[in-house]
C-alpha cells in the first residue's frame, strides 16, 4: 500500500505560524462524532477499571471462582445458579438467566456459575490492555523498522523489507495461530523478561508482532518520500549531520503519521484479540477477555445467548468508537492520507 | 520491464521459501509436537515408539526432514498426513479449494456490488443524511468481528427462528457442492457470504466514497461539467472510473488473502470444509505436512495477489513504475 | 484406551436408568427388522487410518468389530455378558494348556474374506506377524507376551514370531505359545488389533486404503474429510450369531465435518441416524425432554481422573495427594459433565460393573463404599501437616469445554487448600502425550481412561505399574509416575493367581484396587456415561459394554 502515500505537506515547526499540533487539535475539537466516540471510549475504560468495585459491591461474587453449588434469592424465590433440568431424563444444567436488576447476576451466569456482567467488565480490562500494549509494541517496532529502512536505504532496507515481506505474506491469522499454539504451552524469556505461559503478555506480544509490516511499510514509504522532499535535500545540501536530519526533519513528520495509526491499530488489535481468544488461543482461563467470554457463550448459544451477545456488542461498540475517533484524528492530522488496515 | 518481472518472481519464491521454513521451525519449536507418540497410539511400548519415529523420518536432522518433506510435497506429491495416516495432503487441499472459492467468490459479488452502491450513493449525496447513515452503517460493518456476526447469524437462523417461515429454508451448517445441487449450494452459502462480505462492504464503500469525492474536485471533472455533461454521467463516466483504480487494487489484495485462508473464521463458524478450516484443524492437531501444504498454498495466493496487483498497477499507472 | 474425542456420556443405580431407557428404545423384544436401507452416521472428524491393526480409537474400534474378526471376540449382545469372550473365526474357545502358556485354535471352515479369498491358517500367522512388522500401537504392551515378540519388537521387518505362532495347515489349527501364563490373553486377542487379515495385506499402514476382512460389512471408500462408506460383504455367511451376526442395513455412510451442534440438529430432524460425538452440554436439557425418546444413556467402564505427579512437589507427598482427594466436591464436577444422570462420582480406580470391582471410597466425609461429600477440614489438616501450602501448582487440561471447566474448578479447590494455582489448557491432541512426558514437569492434569478389554489389569497394571513409567518419553501412560514395588508385586501375584483360579485372582485385584486408591497417585473424579442420540426411524439400538452401539444390529424404517 506504499502507493497511497505521496505528496504530504511537510510538518516543520516554524515560529510564528500556527503549529501542526495546534491545527489538528482545533480541527478535532469541533468534530462532534470524534469527541463523542472519545467519550464512549473513556466510559468503557472507566467501567472496566471499576470491575473490582462492581464485582465486590454489586455482583457480590468472585467472577473467577466457580460457583457450581451456588444459590441466589430473586424476588423472594431461591434459585440455583446452575439449574438442573428436572423434566424427562433430567439431563444437563441451565445457568441462571439475566435478572436485569442492578445486582448479582444482572446478565445471568455462565456454565461455571460465574457472574457474566462482572466477567464482562474484567474481560474489558484485558481486552483494552492487550489492544493498548500490543499497539505500543506494534507502532514502536514499525516506526523504528520503517524509519531505519527508509532512512538508511541500501542493504539494510533490502534486508528489512524482505523480512517484512515474509511476515506480511504469512497470512495473519495463520501466523497468530501458529505462534499462539507454540507459545501457549511454554514460557519464553527475552533477556531479563520472562513471559510465563498463559500470561496476558503472550497475546500482547503476538498481536503486537503480526501487524508490524502493515504499519512499517507505509512509514518506510513515507520516509522515502520525505528523503526526496525539498526541505530534506536542502538540509543535506547545507551539510547537516544525518542524526540531525533524522531527529528534526524526518521524525516529526513520521510521528503525525504514526498517531493517525493509533486508533486504527487499537481497533484492529481488539478484533484480533477477540478472534484469537475465540479460537481459544488468546487469553487463557480463568482470566477473561471479551473473546473468551464469547467462546464460553458459544457453548450456551441455545440456552443463554446473552453470554455471547453481550461481549460481542461490547467489542462492536468499542471498535466502532475507535474507528470514528480514527477518522477524526486522520482528518485533523493528515487529511490526504488514505490509510487502510484490515 | 522483463527483468523487473523475473526479479519480482524470484522474490516471490524467496518469500514462499521463507514462509515454509518459518512454519516448519514453529512446528519443531512446539513442546509435545513430536507426533511419534500420537502416531504410535496410546500406551505404546518404547520399542514401538522408536520404530515409528524412524519410519516417519523424525529421527533425522531437521534440514534433511525439511528437504524430504518438500520433495514429497512438490515432486512426488505423495506427502501424507501425520494425523489421518494415508491421507494424501495435496489432493486434500485441492478438494478444499472449491469450498473456499465458492465462499470467497460469492462474498466478493456481495461486497463489490454493496461497496459500489454504498460508495457511489454516499459520494453523490455527500453531506446529506443518506450519506451520513450509510457511512455510520459502513463503520458498524467494519467494526463487527466476523466470527461473532456468524454466531449471531447462526443463532437466528439455526436456532431461535429456524422454525419460523423466515428461516425454515436454511439448511444445516456445512457445505453442499455446486455439482450436487446448485440450489442447495446457494442456500448453504448465502448466509456465510453475507457474513463475510459485511466488513468489506463497509470498507470498500468508505474508500470509494472518499476517492469519488476527491476525484470530483479534480480539474478534468470541472472541465467535463463545464462542457455541460449531466451530473450523473460525470459521476459514472469520469468520477467512478478514476476511483476504481484504488478499488481494484484493494480487491486484488483482499481476494488473494481470503482465498489464501483469510476466510478461516467464517469457515470455522459455518462448518465449511475449506482451506481455512483445514489449516485450523491441522494447526490444532499439529499435523505438520498439512500445515506446510496449507501455509504454502495460502502464502502463494497472498504473494500472487500482490504480484498481480503490482503488475497491473504498472500497466494502469505508468507513474508507479519507479515507485518501488 | 482413550477416546479420540472426550466422551460425554451416565451411573447411580447403574443399570437402572440405562436399562429402562434401552428397553423403551428397542421396543418389544424379539421384534424382527427387515434388512435394507442406509444408516447415516455423523462425526465431526474422521479418526485417522482405517488399518485395523493400527487404528486405536473408540470411533473406529466400533466399526472394526463389524468389519473384521479375530480368532475370538466379545459376545455381541446388549447386556453384561457382552464382556465375555466367545469363539469367532476359531471353532471353539481353546482350553489353556501347559499351565496357561499354550493355546490351540482350530479355524472354522468355509469363511471367505471380502475379496473372495479363503481364510487359512497362513492368514492368521501373517496377521500376527503383520502387526509387529507395521509397529502396531499395542504390540509392545498387549502382545509382547507371545514367544518371539521381543525379537519382532527390535527388528520388525524380519518378524517371524517363530515358536510363538505356528500353523498346522492340514489340521487347520494355529498354536500360540506364551512366555508366561496370561489370564487376559483371550481378551487381548479379541480387540481389532488382532483382527485376521488376508496374508497379502500390505506390510505398511494402509492409511485410507481399505483392507479386506471377514465381517458382514466392508469399506467401499474412505475420505477422511468427508465420508466413510461401508457396504455389505458379498462373501459373508453368518457362522455364529453371538460372535458376528449378520447385519440389517445394506449400507452405512459415516459423514465427517459437521459440528456437534449441527449434528444434533440433523439427528433430531432425522437427516442422520446417529452421531458419534457427545452432544454439546447446551443441548442436553432439550434432548432429555423433547427428544427423550431418541436418547439412550449407558454407563461406561471408564474414568475421568486427575493424575498427580508423585515425583514432583507438592504431590510427592502422599498427604497432599490425599488432601486433594478429600477436598474435591465430586458432585460439583459431575455438574460440569451434565449432571448426576450422566456421571457418577467415584474415588476408586476400577469402574462400577467391572470385574473385581467392589465399591470403595476412603476420601469422603464418611469413608466407606460411596462418596458422599468432601471433607475440607481433613484436607486442610493434611496440607498443614505436609507444610507445602503456598507452593505453585499448574493444572494441565485439554482445551475442551468440559476439561477446561474441571480444571478451573480444581484450581479453586487447590487455591482453597493454600496453593498458588494456575490452569493451562493444551490442544486435546497434544495434551495426552504432553502430560506423560516427565520432561514437561507436569504436576497435575485432567485425563480420561477408557477400557481396552474388560480386565482389572487394563486399569491397574497399565496405569500404575512401574513398567509403564518411562521417564522422558511421550509414551509413559503411568502419568503419575507411580511406582510402588509392593503393589507391583501384588499385581503380578493377582495376575498369576487368575490363570489357575479366576475367583482368587479377582479377589487379589480388588485388594490392589484398594491399595492403589489409598496411595492416591490420582484423584478419580467420576465414571462417565455415554449418551447416544438416534433418529426416530432407527430401531433395535443394542448397546454392548464392549463395543458400545452394535451398528450392524439396528435397522431403519
Amino acid at each position: 500500500m506504499d502507493n497511497l502515500i505521496a505528496g504530504q505537506a511537510p510538518v516543520r515547526s516554524r515560529r510564528g505560524a500556527e503549529g501542526p499540533w495546534r491545527t489538528a487539535w482545533r480541527k478535532l475539537k469541533v468534530d462532534r462524532a470524534a469527541i463523542m466516540a472519545f467519550g464512549v471510549l473513556v466510559l468503557i475504560t472507566a467501567a472496566s477499571l471499576a470491575a473490582p468495585l462492581y464485582a465486590r459491591y454489586v455482583a457480590q461474587t468472585d467472577p473467577f471462582a466457580t460457583n457450581l453449588n451456588g444459590e441466589i434469592v430473586i424476588n423472594g424465590e431461591t434459585k440455583q445458579v446452575l439449574e438442573p433440568s428436572t423434566e424427562g431424563l433430567s439431563l444437563g444444567f441451565t445457568p441462571l438467566g439475566p435478572t436485569w436488576d442492578f445486582g448479582p447476576y444482572m446478565l445471568g451466569a455462565d456454565n461455571q456459575g460465574r457472574d457474566v456482567a462482572a466477567r464482562l467488565l474484567y474481560g474489558g480490562r484485558n481486552s483494552l490492555l492487550i489492544a493498548g500494549a500490543a499497539a505500543l509494541i506494534c507502532l514502536g517496532l514499525a516506526t523504528v523498522l520503517g524509519v531505519i529502512s527508509g532512512f538508511f536505504g541500501g542493504l539494510v532496507d533490502t534486508l528489512l523489507s524482505r523480512i517484512l515481506d515474509v511476515l506480511w505474506a504469512f497470512p495473519i491469522f495463520l501466523l497468530a495461530i501458529s505462534l499462539s499454539i507454540v507459545l501457549i504451552s511454554q514460557s519464553i524469556s527475552i533477556g531479563p523478561i520472562e513471559i510465563r505461559s498463559g500470561s496476558l503478555w503472550l497475546p500482547v506480544f503476538i498481536i503486537g508482532i503480526v501487524y508490524v509490516p502493515y504499519v512499517a511499510r507505509p512509514i518506510r514509504g513515507h520516509v522515502l518520500s520525505l528523503m526526496r522532499a525539498e526541505f530534506v535535500t536542502a538540509a543535506i545540501g547545507i551539510g547537516a549531520p544525518p542524526w540531525r536530519i533524522l531527529l528534526y526533519d524526518i521524525l516529526p513528520n513520521v510521528i503525525t503519521r504514526v498517531i493517525v495509526f493509533v486508533p486504527l491499530i487499537l481497533a484492529l488489535n481488539m478484533m484480533t484479540e477477540s478472534s484469537l481468544s475465540f479460537l481459544s488461543i488468546g487469553v487463557q482461563p480463568p482470566d477473561a477477555s471479551w473473546g473468551t467470554i464469547i467462546q464460553d457463550g458459544q457453548g450456551l448459544l441455545y440456552s443463554r445467548p446473552i453470554v455471547a451477545l453481550a461481549p460481542g456488542l461490547a467489542i462492536v461498540i468499542s471498535v466502532l468508537a475507535l474507528n470514528i475517533l480514527g477518522d477524526g484524528v486522520r482528518d485533523a492530522l493528515d487529511p490526504k492520507s488514505s490509510i487502510r488496515v484490515a | 520491464m522483463l527483468v523487473a518481472l523475473v526479479s519480482r518472481l524470484g522474490q516471490m519464491l524467496l518469500v514462499m521459501f521463507g514462509i515454509s521454513v518459518v512454519a516448519f521451525l514453529i512446528f519443531f519449536a512446539t513442546p509435545g509436537a513430536d507426533p511419534s507418540a500420537r502416531i504410535a497410539g496410546r500406551n505404546a511400548s518404547q520399542e514401538t515408539l522408536v520404530q515409528v519415529r524412524h519410519d516417519f523420518g523424525l529421527d533425522r536432522p531437521l534440514p534433511v526432514q525439511y528437504g524430504l518433506m518438500m520433495e514429497r510435497l512438490f515432486i512426488s506429491r505423495d506427502l501424507t498426513s501425520f494425523v489421518n495416516r494415508g491421507q494424501k495432503v495435496v489432493p486434500t487441499v485441492l478438494e478444499a479449494i472449491p469450498v473456499t472459492l465458492s465462499l470467497v467468490f460469492g462474498a466478493a459479488v456481495f461486497w463489490v456490488l454493496g461497496g459500489l452502491i454504498v460508495g457511489v450513493v454516499a459520494g453523490a449525496t455527500r453531506g446529506s443524511w443518506l450519506d451520513r447513515t450509510l457511512m455510520i452503517l459502513s463503520l458498524i460493518g467494519v467494526s463487527i468481528p466476523v466470527f461473532w456476526l456468524g454466531e449471531v447469524a447462526n443463532l437466528i437462523t439455526q436456532s431461535r427462528w429456524h422454525d419460523s417461515w423466515l428461516f425454515s429454508w436454511v439448511p444445516p451448517l456445512g457445505y453442499i457442492a455446486l455439482t450436487d445441487s446448485p440450489w442447495g449450494w446457494f442456500k448453504a452459502l448465502v448466509i456465510p457470504w453475507f457474513t463475510l462480505a459485511t466488513l468489506y462492504i463497509g470498507l470498500y464503500g468508505r474508500v470509494l466514497r472518499a476517492s469519488i469525492i476527491e476525484t470530483m474536485q479534480e480539474d478534468f471533472i470541472r472541465t467535463a461539467r463545464a462542457k455541460g455533461i449531466g451530473e450523473r454521467r460525470v459521476l459514472i463516466n469520469h468520477g467512478l472510473r478514476t476511483s476504481l483504480v484504488a478499488f481494484v487494487t484493494m480487491f486484488g489484495l483482499d481476494f488473494g488473502a481470503l482465498v489464501g485462508g483469510g476466510a478461516l473464521l467464517t469457515e470455522v463458524v459455518f462448518g465449511l470444509q475449506g482451506v481455512g478450516k483445514l489449516t485450523y484443524g491441522a494447526l490444532q492437531t499439529l499435523d505438520l505436512p498439512m500445515i506446510l501444504a496449507t501455509v504454502i498454498y495460502a502464502s502463494f495466493f497472498v504473494v500472487m495477489a500482490n504480484f498481480v496487483v503490482d503488475v497491473a498497477f504498472v500497466f494502469i499507472d505508468p507513474r508507479a513504475r519507479d515507485g518501488h | 484406551m482413550r477416546s479420540r474425542k472426550v466422551f460425554s456420556a451416565m451411573l447411580a443405580g447403574v443399570g437402572l436408568a440405562g436399562l429402562m431407557l434401552a428397553a423403551s428404545l428397542t421396543g418389544a423384544a424379539g421384534q424382527e427388522g427387515k434388512p435394507g436401507g442406509t444408516l447415516k452416521l455423523l462425526a465431526n472428524a474422521a479418526a485417522g487410518t482405517i488399518d485395523p491393526h493400527i487404528n486405536y480409537t473408540l470411533q473406529y474400534f466400533q466399526l472394526n468389530y463389524i468389519l473384521y474378526d479375530g480368532l475370538v471376540t466379545f459376545r455381541k449382545t446388549g447386556d453384561k455378558t457382552g464382556f465375555e469372550v466367545v469363539a469367532d473365526l476359531a471353532e471353539s474357545l481353546p482350553k489353556p494348556e501347559d499351565g496357561g502358556k499354550k493355546y490351540v485354535f482350530k479355524l472354522r471352515k468355509g469363511i471367505k474374506f471380502s475379496d473372495g479369498s479363503d481364510l487359512t491358517t497362513a492368514d492368521v500367522v501373517a496377521s500376527f506377524q503383520r502387526m509387529f512388522k507395521i509397529s502396531g500401537p499395542t504390540t509392545g504392551t498387549l502382545y509382547n507376551g507371545i514367544v518371539g515378540a521381543d525379537i519382532c519388537l527390535k527388528t520388525p521387518a524380519s518378524c517371524t514370531l517363530e515358536g510363538g505362532v505356528t500353523a498346522d495347515e492340514a489340521a487347520s489349527t494355529v498354536t500360540f505359545n506364551l512366555v508366561a501364563p496370561d489370564p487376559d490373553f483371550l481378551q487381548k486377542i479379541s480387540i481389532p488389533h488382532a483382527a485376521i487379515l488376508p496374508a497379502g495385506a500390505p506390510l505398511k499402514d494402509s492409511g485410507t486404503v481399505p483392507i479386506a476382512g471377514t465381517g458382514p460389512y466392508m469399506i467401499a471408500s474412505y475420505d477422511p474429510n468427508s465420508l466413510l462408506k461401508i457396504v455389505r460383504n458379498p462373501h459373508f455367511k453368518e457362522w455364529s450369531k453371538e460372535a458376528q451376526p449378520a447385519g440389517y442395513p445394506d449400507e452405512i455412510d459415516y459423514g465427517f465435518g459437521l459440528t456437534d451442534e449441527a449434528a444434533v440438529t440433523a439427528v433430531e430432524n432425522g437427516q442422520a441416524d446417529w452421531m458419534f460425538d457427545p452432544p454439546p452440554a447446551d443441548r442436553l436439557a432439550e434432548l432429555g425432554t423433547i427428544y427423550a425418546k431418541q436418547v439412550s444413556v449407558h454407563p461406561l467402564t471408564a474414568m475421568w481422573y486427575a493424575p498427580m505427579n508423585t515425583n514432583l512437589a507438592p504431590f510427592n507427598d502422599i498427604r497432599v495427594r490425599q488432601a486433594v482427594n478429600y477436598a474435591i466436591d465430586r458432585s460439583a464436577i459431575v455438574k460440569l459433565f451434565g449432571g448426576a444422570n450422566l456421571a457418577q462420582p467415584s474415588c476408586q480406580i476400577l469402574p462400577p460393573d467391572f470385574p473385581s470391582y467392589a465399591p470403595y471410597c476412603p476420601f469422603t466425609a464418611n469413608p466407606g463404599a460411596k462418596w458422599s461429600a468432601p471433607d475440607l477440614e481433613k484436607a486442610k489438616a493434611l496440607v498443614a501437616a505436609s507444610g507445602t501450602a503456598g507452593q505453585e501448582v499448574t493444572i494441565i487440561t485439554e482445551d475442551t469445554e468440559v476439561s477446561k471447566s474441571i480444571g478451573v474448578y480444581l484450581q479453586d479447590v487447590l487455591n482453597g487448600l493454600g496453593y498458588k494455582t494456575s490452569v493451562k489448557p493444551i490442544s486435546q491432541n497434544l495434551q495426552f502425550t504432553y502430560i506423560q512426558n516427565t520432561n514437561n514437569k507436569v504436576q497435575i492434569s485432567i485425563s480420561q481412561w477408557f477400557q481396552d478389554y474388560p480386565a482389572p489389569s487394563d486399569f491397574l497394571q497399565v496405569l500404575f505399574s512401574c513398567a509403564s513409567f518411562t521417564p522422558g518419553s511421550d509414551a509413559s501412560v503411568n502419568i503419575s509416575g507411580f511406582c510402588d514395588k509392593a503393589i507391583d508385586q501384588k499385581m503380578v501375584e493377582a495376575q498369576a493367581a487368575a490363570v489357575a483360579d479366576p475367583a482368587k485372582g479377582a479377589e487379589l485385584w480388588t485388594a490392589v484396587d484398594k491399595a492403589v486408591t489409598d496411595a492416591a497417585p490420582v484423584a478419580v473424579l467420576f465414571t462417565p456415561k455415554r449418551i447416544d442420540l438416534i433418529s426416530p426411524r432407527l430401531k433395535n439400538f443394542v448397546f454392548s459394554p464392549q463395543f458400545y452401539w452394535i451398528i450392524s444390529q439396528s435397522w431403519v424404517e
